[in-house]
């Protein structure tokens, strides 16, 4: 019996899938939002439950179906928990940027330089009035660019 | 009778269940814990009685499956032949009417319930050893002998006495039980099929094809075990400090349940034995050594059941030198004789107990001979039975203890004949041997009849405070929470009546059962050869050789003579008090200050083994603390240096850095994975 679902076909799986583990790890590594992390955790968990459910319609069992089930019902706890945790986080620092985290860190270790770029970019502007709810934080640090004359024009 | 046999399972079970049922259910049922015991032991003596007239040498009942690994297969099988009938009937009996006196003699201790249920263990121990059909599980049940004897010796634990005690039994059976392990391993190795069961292992086929070495170092090995359990020379040290035991737990030990188990033992596999006589030569040289040993300290001892625990260590030497005059044609008459005495020294040694139990719970619990003198009026029964044990003992005619003596003394008598028949050029050994068997008789007349006449005779005197031998008296005001703590270590319902009264009839009626049996059944099994008939149904008996003896009246007459004149000595020194004993004492003083100090072989046991052994522990912990500890710690430091000056620096607490660290690690980790 041939099988329709060829090695190309779940090559084109596996690729889609490291792709997903990929942009999620980058995403992980790159970002300071608490949130934004979190998805990005979310998004290399899916990356490799598509290859699992690709290897299990391969070999033609259900292994890697049943254990991607596993691994969501995992997940959506972890989610739960994360987001707990996030909102402690958050009431403690008016803050989601992770780098206002830096203080728990070994005693006799020096402050990483971004620390300063995070206090400025962080701290949260208390409004009068409406209830204000916290805006995303840049991505990392903006690298250094000459000034663009479109952008220029804006200003 | 065919049904008792087949679930001969339930001589064992009967006891086990009595005592489970008084340790656990019965107070909460409001039912005495004496009752479920004395049942349970009641039962199992009945059905003994209907295995024993049904003994067949080749019949053996499987009860269950045990271990089964591969080819090593000990199935849970009894044996229901002569002599393992013969010791079950016996056990059994002693064992019945050991607990109904402890019924009397322990009521009103707060530990009665607990001292029944480990009765109930004991005996369902000890039948359960001399019913098992193969070597592991007699081992099993060798072990379950030993706890229930640490259990039972220790049972006024809170008293530091009784707990070392307690530890030192359990500690010298250990030491035999390595003997037995090791006997077990070499059978292993050399029989057919790995099959430990006694048929296996004592067929005519196995013993031919044993190789030279087993041939004498297994019968050593299973020799070892028996000198623990058996309380033989090197190794007999525990059986006088037991004493601290219950009276009734002397008893039984004594008599019934623990040091019978080496002689079984050896009599089981004498088949085996019979291949060495060097070893034969051994275990009676050992036992001739330990009855005079054992007869010369008692000569001095003032308390009565340590008279009495010494003369059990002297008899149990005449039960080896019986088993170990078997050489050549004498194999069978060997056997019997050391079984008979057995048999019939269970019989008086029990009574002998339970009497001078009865005399210690009259005094209040005191057991020093110094300290009462004249109870025969005050107490009959005790007095009266005490002396036929004590006749038995010394081995007057009729008594059980002259037929059975005289049967071992006959035996080792024959034993240097036999031994020139079988070439064995070491026998002429057993006639020294003989000799000193009979001048233990004498001391044996002695010691016993010193005890008799120092507890029963002369002008009455019960123990007071004011004894010069008495304890001193705890002082109350500074010291009272230890006062307190020995006298409820003491206390087991001995205060509440006044001392010097009869026991009741719960414990003399046991008393005067096993004096009938001491005057009886030496009659009634010895000469009309029904014991030596029974035997003949033994697994591996027919085997042995048995030579038609001719009767001497040599033995007998020597032996009636030397144990008269042992009585008649302890008479003139010990009926009316004087100054006799202490004149003698001064003329031997060495020689008494020996025996008064049991030769110092405890001190001399501790001075060499034990420091040893203290060295060697000490080393040990040093050994464990500094080097094994040390090399611990070591292994766990070195990861924490490690972290200290080498990765605590990357602990920056950006979580990014080490999201991209461990992600860049697993990259390269798969890459060396991958690619290399």
């Amino acid at each position: 019996m041939t099988d329709p679902f060829s090695i190309d076909l779940l090559t084109n799986y596996l690729l889609v899938g490291a792709a997903l583990f990929a942009l999620g790890m980058l995403g992980f590594v790159s970002r300071r939002n608490l949130i934004v992390m979190f998805l990005s955790a979310e998004m290399m968990l899916q990356g490799v439950g598509l290859s699992l459910v690709a290897f299990g319609r391969f070999h033609g069992n259900w292994t890697g179906q049943v254990f991607t089930i596993v691994i969501l019902t995992v997940a959506a706890c972890e989610a739960s928990i994360a987001m707990a945790l996030i909102v402690v986080l958050y009431n403690r620092k008016e803050s989601l940027d992770v780098t206002l985290w830096q203080e728990v860190r070994e005693e006799g270790v020096g402050p990483t330089d971004l620390v300063d770029e995070a206090t400025q970019a962080a701290p949260l502007e208390h409004e009068d009035g409406i209830e204000t709810y916290p805006t995303l934080t840049p991505a990392g640090l903006e690298p250094a660019h000459p000034i663009q004359p479109w952008t220029e024009r804006r200003r | 009778m065919g049904f008792f046999v087949d679930n001969i399972w339930l001589v064992p079970a009967c006891p086990l269940v009595g005592g489970l049922f008084a340790g656990f259910v019965a107070r909460r049922v409001k039912i005495d814990p004496f009752a479920p015991v004395a049942i349970g032991v009641g039962l199992a003596f009945l059905l003994s009685l209907a295995a024993y007239a049904a003994a067949d040498p080749e019949k053996t009942v499987v009860v269950s499956r045990w271990i089964e690994a591969g080819s090593f297969v000990v199935p849970l099988e009894f044996r229901v032949d002569g002599l393992s009938t013969l010791m079950l009937s016996m056990v059994t009996f002693i064992s019945f009417l050991v607990v109904v006196f402890a019924g009397g003699y322990m009521a009103g201790d707060p530990g009665y319930p607990r001292f029944f249920a480990e009765i109930g263990l004991f005996v369902f121990s000890m039948t359960g050893l001399v019913l098992s059909n193969n070597y592991v599980l007699t081992y099993a049940f060798w072990e379950g002998v030993g706890v229930c004897s640490y259990l039972l010796i220790g049972f006024w634990y809170a008293k530091p006495a009784a707990a070392a005690a307690a530890v030192k039994a359990f500690l010298v059976n250990r030491l035999g039980d390595i003997g037995f392990a090791l006997a077990i391993f070499w059978l292993w190795t050399v029989v057919p099929n790995h099959d430990l069961s006694y048929q296996n292992v004592l067929a005519d086929s196995t013993l031919q094809s044993l190789p030279e070495a087993a041939r004498w170092g297994i019968p050593l090995l299973l020799f070892w075990a028996a000198t623990a359990k058996s309380a033989q020379l090197p190794l007999y040290v525990w059986l006088p400090d037991a004493m601290e035991g219950p009276t009734p737990v002397s008893a039984l030990i004594h008599a019934a349940t623990m040091v019978t188990a080496g002689v079984y033992l050896i009599a089981r596999s004498t088949p085996l034995i019979a291949l060495s006589p060097e070893v034969q030569l051994l275990i009676a040289t050992i036992g001739c050594l330990t009855a005079l040993l054992a007869a010369l300290i008692a000569l001095t001892q003032n308390d009565l059941k340590r008279v009495m625990a010494y003369s059990t260590v002297s008899q149990l030497g005449y039960m080896f030198m019986a088993l170990g005059s078997g050489v050549g044609s004498l194999a069978r008459l060997a056997i019997v004789a050391g079984m008979f005495h057995l048999f019939t020294h269970a019989f008086f040694k029990a009574l002998l107990f339970l009497a001078s139990g009865s005399v210690m719970h009259s005094m209040g619990d005191v057991i020093d001979m110094r300290r009462f003198r004249g109870l025969r009026r005050r107490m009959p029964y005790t007095c009266w039975t005490f002396a036929l044990g004590a006749l038995a003992l010394a081995g007057i005619f009729p008594t059980a203890g002259f037929w059975s003596k005289d049967e071992v003394l006959v035996a080792l008598g024959a034993a240097p004949h036999a031994s020139r028949e079988i070439g064995f050029g070491m026998g002429w050994l057993y006639g020294p041997l003989y000799w000193l068997a009979m001048l233990t008789a004498f001391l044996t007349a002695f010691y016993t009849f010193r005890a008799f006449f120092m507890t029963f005779w002369g002008p009455e005197k019960l123990p007071g405070p004011d004894d010069p031998e008495a304890p001193p008296a705890p002082v109350a005001a500074h010291d009272h929470g230890h006062d307190h703590e020995d006298h409820a270590a003491d206390a087991h319902g001995h205060g509440h009546h006044e001392i010097g009264l009869e026991s009741p009839a719960i414990m003399t009626y046991p008393m005067i059962v096993l004096a009938a049996g001491a005057l009886l059944v030496g009659l009634l099994f010895g000469p009309t050869g029904l014991f030596e008939g029974h035997l003949e149904h033994t697994l591996g008996f027919e085997s042995l050789p048995a030579a038609g003896h001719a009767f001497t009246w040599t033995t007998p007459i020597v032996s009636t003579i030397v144990a008269l004149a042992g009585i008649a000595l302890a008479f003139v020194m010990y009926a009316e008090p004087s100054d006799l004993p202490a004149r003698v004492a001064a003329a031997v003083r060495p020689l008494y200050r020996a025996s008064l100090n049991k030769f110092h072989v405890d001190e001399i046991y501790d001075g060499t083994v034990m420091a040893l052994l203290r060295g060697f522990t000490l080393g040990s912990r040093i050994f464990d603390v500094k080097v094994i500890g040390g090399l611990v710690q070591g292994v766990a430091n070195v990861p924490w240096a490690a972290a200290k000056d080498v990765l605590a620096k990357y602990q920056n607490g950006l979580i990014q850095f080490y999201a991209a660290a461990s992600a860049l690690s697993v990259a390269v980790l798969l890459w060396l994975l991958l690619f290399t």
